[in-house]
């Protein structure tokens, strides 16, 4: 008998979905607005959250496991809101996604993803693998298809293969990949992570090679900047390894000289 | 985004005691992306006249040419360099000729007049002229910079004091804004001398 417990939607495992005669209740979903132009609506709320995919996020598998990066500024449009965004989501001790669109999108379907893994576990006796959440997410993330979210993750972990590293967005894509970078400072960073990326990284190696690409994106692209942080996730589990200014990395990498101006 | 915030840009002046600074950011950009970290936004009409142009980056260079040739235009006939507030009249005139099709640039002119008595101005992109006594604003970080000057602006400040003033003013506004930033840059002149500085601000 098929076990679907973990597949049903969170809400509905409280009313056991029977209801008293005997009939399956419908599935709890979001309330639709009451608005004459829908399709104008939606067009609005897409227009409005897009600006927000300015960020620069990274994950990449190394020999020793994956290393994700991300920078920590919220933009909208040309105004910093925030430059201290945590945007590297811990799903569970074994497994991190990042943020990338919305953020109330990434931080709330994360946050179900979580659940989700969870319940799997105690259904099953057994961790959920890299493949199956990042199939959750993005079987749910595809049914909300066109609606106006904005989510660009990867769902970076450790499970019985091996590291895995998957990227998810809001328009239903699910990809496996080593070598991934999402945002408007994607460009930059995949320039300096492709030229200095070898399997047989350390750990030390790796994390550098990451906060140095976030560093290079920062520093070009106008919509991210902060902090720097650097997390991996090896057999053991998830580990934060830094989180540098950016500001200062700059001096770090280009010591100032002081010198005269004529 | 609009045309303003093509290239990102941020632009401050500020009255002293016998003295102005007008500080600008070094950042030319094209949209998000940013090209160059050194660009100059202010510039010297002569010794105790500056003009600095915020907005559209090519609009302001040749801007700023037709005014360098007007201005030495002006030294052959009159034989003495143009007073601060004639200056003003100028460019405010120059924009107006174009009227309908405007250069996109906003003006902050500041500039020791007669007596040594400091000057400021800014002005819209189609020459409205806006005089002020204590500090002028222009470009992408303007709101911020406004906020920032009216809590940290005290009158009758010395060089020294009214660098360090306008050169905080300047950092924490552009640290709020992603189209400026990446250093700054800053005049500061008295009766005697000019005394220019590069900051060193968030290169994110």
């Amino acid at each position: 008998m098929l076990d679907t417990t973990a597949l049903e939607s969170f809400p509905s495992l409280i009313s056991h979905g029977i209801n008293v005669a005997g009939e399956i209740s419908a599935p709890p979903s979001f309330q639709l607005p009451n608005s004459n132009d829908f399709d104008g609506f939606v067009k609005e709320t897409i227009q409005m959250v897009k600006p927000a995919k300015g960020t620069t996020t990274l994950a990449f598998i190394f020999k020793e496991g994956v290393m994700v990066a991300a920078d920590s500024r919220a933009s909208m449009g040309g105004y910093i809101s925030s430059q201290s965004v945590k945007k590297i989501i811990e799903i569970n001790p074994y497994m991190l996604g990042t943020m990338a669109g919305g953020a109330a999108d990434c931080q709330f379907w994360h946050r179900n993803l979580g659940i989700k893994c969870r319940l799997h576990e105690l259904a099953n006796k057994r961790r959920i693998s890299v493949t199956g959440a990042s199939k959750l997410l993005a079987n749910i993330l595809y049914s909300y298809r066109g609606m106006g979210s904005s989510v660009g993750t990867m769902i970076a972990g450790w499970d019985e293969t091996g590291p895995g590293l998957y990227y998810v967005d809001s328009e239903g894509g699910r990809l496996k990949g080593n070598r991934f970078s999402v945002g408007s400072g994607s460009p930059y960073a995949y320039g300096v992570l492709d030229s200095g990326y070898k399997y047989d990284m350390s750990v030390e190696e790796a994390s550098e090679l990451a906060r140095r690409a976030i560093y290079h994106a920062t520093f070009r692209d106008g919509a991210s900047g902060g902090v720097a942080s650097v997390y991996y996730v090896g057999p053991t589990g998830r580990k934060k390894l830094s989180g540098d200014d950016v500001g200062e990395l700059h001096y770090h990498y280009n010591p100032v000289t002081p010198s005269t101006v004529e | 985004m609009s045309i303003f915030e093509y290239n990102g840009s941020a632009l401050v002046a500020m009255v002293g005691k016998n003295c102005f600074a007008i500080a600008s950011d070094r950042r030319l950009g094209v949209q998000l992306q940013t090209i160059a970290t050194d660009f100059q936004r202010i510039s010297k009409i002569h010794d105790k006249l500056f003009i600095g142009l915020s907005g559209l980056a090519t609009d302001s260079q040749t801007l700023y040419q037709r005014l360098v040739f007007r201005h030495k235009l002006y030294q052959l006939r009159e034989e003495c360099d143009m007073k601060p507030e004639t200056f003003a009249s100028l460019v405010s005139s120059m924009q107006y000729e174009k009227r309908f099709g405007p250069y996109f640039c906003q003006p902050v002119i500041a500039g020791l007049g007669d007596d040594d008595k400091p000057f400021i101005c800014t002005m819209d992109a189609i020459g409205a002229k806006e005089l002020a006594k204590d500090f002028v604003v222009a470009g992408t970080a303007s709101e911020s910079l406004y906020g920032a000057c009216e809590s940290m602006f005290k009158p009758d400040m010395e060089a020294e004091e009214l660098f360090e003033t306008i050169s905080q003013a300047l950092l924490s506004s552009v640290d709020r804004d992603c189209l400026s930033g990446w250093g700054g840059h800053v005049y500061v002149v008295t009766p005697t001398e000019v005394k220019e500085r590069i900051l060193k601000g968030r290169m994110d």
